[in-house]
């Protein structure tokens, strides 16, 4: 309980880490880690905005995404929510987060926030895929995919591990929405992957999907951490550190190269699973 | 009481339907008694040729299968079906269904499996009379029967012990039937053009039972299958699913799209079978079985919603261009929730049917990834990533489908006024010409209704396969202008916001299903993991907490994600919300902006380019040097015409060649069966007969 608790606080700080590392790796002056944490009040205090001819798909989408992200989190293996740790359950609760804000484009009928969902479904298929072969590749040693079971039966010296391990790399960036492949400081619109279907919503709605968008990065660092790095979730603040000197090291790759690299993971994972 | 179901029908229409309903009711009552008692009925199967009928409880399964859709169906039809002929039919087809599962003997199961094949095709032809809908039943009618022969070579040489010749002909035979590719290509023609309570049957249960002939025979009266078979199976499904799905997100006709996907979903349910031959372990590989049978239910109750729920949207609106719909949910929102709920069960995510069925078929690849040797589970990884992939173009495919059809405001001069002029009736010209113009878009008026008045003949079809943000609005105008021509020209309509109770309460019904099936799968699943061959005895709680998995507790997880929905909501509720214009970065939304089914897919169409080789055509129109008008269209064209085509024509030529053979004279065929006598004795005399 106390995981699920301390990744509902705690996973704003996340992407406020990020942004701090960045822009001291960028020699600028940033905001603080805390700053997500402060956006989240301004937001709540603000008055929703309900477009003309959207319906109740609209106004459920981001509680929905919000309570899939929370069951995310308490499917991890940190926390103990009686929910089991099912490798393919987190897989599905994700996939229904994105359905969601998908049919909330639709319901506005907003072509940028369109443009972004399609998009972002567009790569989830490739990311899925990969997703599921990279956890496929490390529960080899645990037979098993029940993520406790997987993090307590890496072994390094597997080269699936580190296969996997590769892999998963790839779908943390894909995941968290991070550079190369989508850029979380953008607001040129054509450009936006999945800030796209966000661009309608404002004052609690807005706050529930920004959460949101910070469990994503929650989820996808722990889990990484717990299966892949010594030391479980106290690696996290390397992986942050990892991702703030991607961004900073590589530019935004072109939408239409993001398959190739993705399925070069695949390959690597496949790799990975030939080699157990 | 089918047939006397089906007698009545011929006199009186809806009372006939609903006897017909309390028959399935029945049949499908005794189906799940033996399902869940694991009880045979009647006779066991032989290889023989003296009928015989029996009941077990795989039959029991696809019994109750059949009688949870054929039941809404039913009703569905009492509302939707004006012709007696076509009640009829109902009834011929859901007996052949029937007879099929309760064959018991080699005759009985091919002539119940040749009255399937043509009853639907009967029903396409009393329905539609052009000759476009004739060509495709004849390539409908051949194709099967070409691919069916594998059918009677299987089961005529059951007796005969060559167990690799049935294997292979029973593979043929029953994919055909089923759609795998390659041998699907009649599928996606054939399902569209039936009246809709028949679409959802083929596409939800006929190809269902032509899976339950596969099992039949390979997993039983085979023995146990050959190894080779689980990976045919596993490379043939994987091919039809991955095919399916990225087809079926390039269509834009609602019922084209509705059968890829179906293509899509017997490819996911091959792929588990196959793994089900691959696995040694006796529990995952009865769990693999069981996986199959779950996704077949799940399928078939969402497929047959959305069928249906095509038919109740193409009567409300006259079109079922996806390009033209949108924002059905204010207009019918008891049938538009249901078809939201069938989407969302299609896209495979978590809370229904489909997510159950697809949980269960990842997890048995993962496991013959751990367990098999090295090349097999190599195989089984990449058959997982397959499916995974497959999972996430449902969701693509169908989140724009849920989008284009039910979602967002009613994008006006679109549907509204195509339905509108439907609904009207009355003069046929006049609702072409508004239909059509009412779908003008970006086009001008009078175009429009030029579009709208030729659209009888050649430009429906050709406006059909054209799509894309220049051309869509031509092309949709002239479609909508013929499906107007062609509702107005049928019979006046009632007006009204919702449609008929008799349409939308058998969605209902079946959207609940889905969900009902989504969340309490686990008690079924020991039932249907027995019915595998081999199978150890199960013992599962609620949460699906099986060996080697991180359970799945799904009543659980359902209350997890809807209790914070409804709460965060219902706080998000309480802030007054501001009503304002669609904000679309400072652009007004104008119906030109709208999104089109083309433009959703448009990312995954560009990564996939070199395997859907789309052909684009681009004319740009310009008076004395100045551009009037761009026009952009694009075509795929699936794969498999070009292997079926000269195949097809050859078929058609022999038949021609064949009819001279049928005289009608009687004494011609006095003089056949006279030379087929003396042709024996000769055989007999020479000895070759034994």
């Amino acid at each position: 309980m106390i995981g699920l608790l301390a990744g509902i606080v705690l996973a704003p700080l996340l992407p406020g880490v990020i942004q701090t590392l960045k822009a001291f790796a960028q020699g600028r002056r940033g905001t603080r880690p805390t700053q997500p944490y402060l956006e989240l009040r301004r937001l709540w205090r603000r008055s929703s905005v309900d477009p003309a001819g959207t319906g109740i798909v609209y106004r459920v989408a981001p509680a929905l995404v919000a309570a899939c992200l929370l069951v995310a989190l308490a499917l991890l293996p940190i926390a103990d929510a009686g929910l089991g740790h099912d490798a393919f359950a987190l897989v599905g609760v994700l996939a229904l987060a994105r359905f969601a804000l998908a049919a909330a484009a639709w319901d506005t009928g907003n072509g940028f926030a369109l443009m972004g969902a399609a998009r972002d479904l567009a790569f989830a298929v490739f990311g899925e895929a990969l997703l599921a072969l990279a956890l496929i590749a490390a529960a080899l040693p645990a037979q098993s995919t029940d993520l406790n079971a997987i993090a307590a039966a890496a072994d390094w010296g597997e080269p699936s591990h580190w296969c996997a391990a590769l892999a998963f790399a790839l779908v943390i960036l894909l995941e968290t929405g991070r550079q190369p492949i989508d850029n979380p400081d953008t607001h040129l619109e054509l450009t936006m992957i999945h800030e796209g279907p966000l661009l309608e919503y404002a004052g609690r709605d807005l706050a529930y999907l920004q959460w949101a968008a910070a469990a994503r990065h929650w989820v996808f660092l722990v889990l990484g951490a717990e299966l892949f790095l010594p030391g479980g979730v106290l690696a996290v603040p390397v992986l942050c550190v990892a991702l703030a000197a991607v961004e900073t090291a590589q530019a935004k790759m072109r939408i239409l190269r993001v398959p190739a690299l993705l399925g070069l993971g695949m390959l690597v994972a496949l790799a990975g699973v030939w080699a157990a | 009481m089918l047939a006397a179901a089906g007698v009545l029908t011929a006199f009186r229409l809806r009372p006939g339907l609903w006897l017909q309903a309390a028959g399935m009711v029945l049949l499908g009552v005794a189906g799940a008694l033996a399902l869940a008692g694991d009880e045979r009925v009647g006779a066991a199967w032989r290889a023989e040729v003296s009928p015989a009928l029996g009941l077990d409880a795989l039959s029991g399964f696809f019994l109750a299968l059949l009688a949870l859709t054929a039941v809404p169906t039913l009703l569905y039809a009492g509302a939707y079906l004006r012709s007696r002929v076509a009640g009829l039919l109902l009834a011929a087809f859901l007996l052949s269904l029937t007879g099929l599962l309760a064959a018991r003997d080699v005759s009985t199961f091919l002539a119940f499996w040749e009255l399937m094949t043509l009853a639907p095709a009967a029903a396409i032809l009393v329905a539609r009379r052009d000759a476009a809908v004739r060509r495709t039943v004849q390539a409908y009618v051949a194709i099967t029967h070409l691919g069916g022969a594998g059918v009677w070579i299987a089961l005529l040489a059951l007796g005969t012990g060559e167990a690799t010749l049935v294997a292979v002909a029973a593979l043929i035979g029953f994919g055909t039937k089923a759609g795998l590719v390659p041998l699907h290509t009649w599928l996606p023609r054939a399902h569209p053009v039936a009246p809709a309570p028949f679409s959802a049957l083929m596409s939800g249960l006929m190809v269902k039972v032509a899976l339950y002939g596969l099992i039949r025979v390979q997993f039983e009266w085979l023995g146990s299958p050959p190894r080779w078979l689980g990976v045919a199976l596993l490379v043939v499904g994987l091919a039809s699913a991955l095919g399916g799905a990225l087809w079926a997100l390039v269509q834009h006709d609602l019922k084209r799209l509705l059968a890829y996907s179906t293509i899509e979903n017997v490819g996911i349910a091959a792929v588990a079978l196959g793994a089900a031959v691959l696995i040694e372990d006796p529990l995952w590989s009865s769990l693999a079985f069981a996986a199959a049978l779950v996704h077949i239910a799940g399928h078939a109750l969402g497929k047959v919603l959305l069928f249906l729920g095509a038919g109740m949207i193409e009567r409300a609106t006259g079109t079922l261009d996806l390009d033209r719909l949108g924002g059905l949910g204010r207009r019918l929102p008891w049938g538009g929730a249901a078809f939201g709920v069938g989407c969302a069960s299609l896209a495979g995510v978590p809370l229904l049917a489909g997510f159950a069925s697809e949980w269960l078929t990842l997890q048995s690849l993962a496991h013959l990834t751990f367990d098999g040797p090295r090349g097999l589970g190599v195989a089984g990884a990449a058959a997982l990533a397959g499916v995974a992939a497959t999972a996430g173009l449902a969701l693509l495919c169908f989140a724009g489908v849920l989008g284009l059809t039910v979602l967002g405001a009613p994008r006006e001069e679109g549907v509204p006024g195509a339905g509108e002029a439907a609904r009207a009736g009355g003069e046929a010209s006049g609702a072409a010409a508004r239909g059509g113009a009412a779908g003008a878009g970006a086009a001008s008026r009078a175009e429009a209704a030029e579009a709208g008045a030729a659209s009888r003949g050649e430009a429906a079809r050709a406006g059909g396969e054209a799509a894309g943000p220049g051309a869509a609005a031509r092309g949709g105008a002239a479609r909508a202008g013929g499906a107007g021509a062609a509702a107005g020209a049928a019979r006046p309509r009632a007006g009204g916001a919702e449609a008929p109770a008799g349409l939308r309460a058998p969605l209902v019904a079946l959207a609940a299903l889905c969900v009902a099936l989504g969340v309490f799968v686990a008690p079924l699943v020991p039932h249907l993991a027995a019915l595998a061959p081999n199978a150890p005895d199960l013992d599962t709680n609620l949460n699906l907490g099986l060996p080697g998995t991180g359970s799945l507790p799904l009543p659980a997880l359902v209350l997890a994600i809807v209790i914070p929905t409804v709460v965060l909501a219902w706080a998000r509720g309480r802030h007054v919300a501001a009503t304002a214009p669609s904000w679309a970065c400072g652009q007004p939304l104008s119906p030109a902006l709208h999104w089109s089914a083309a433009a959703f897919s448009k990312p995954l169409r560009l990564i996939a380019e070199s395997l859907l080789r789309p052909r684009r055509t681009l004319e740009v129109v310009r008076i004395r040097g100045v551009v009037q008008r761009i026009r952009y269209g694009r075509v795929v064209v699936s794969p498999g015409g070009r292997v079926y085509g000269p195949l097809l024509n050859a078929a058609l030529d022999a038949a021609r060649h064949a009819r001279r053979l049928q005289t009608g004279n009687l004494r011609t065929y006095a003089a056949y069966l006279l030379g087929l006598v003396l042709g024996l004795l000769a055989l007999t005399g020479t000895g070759a007969l034994g």
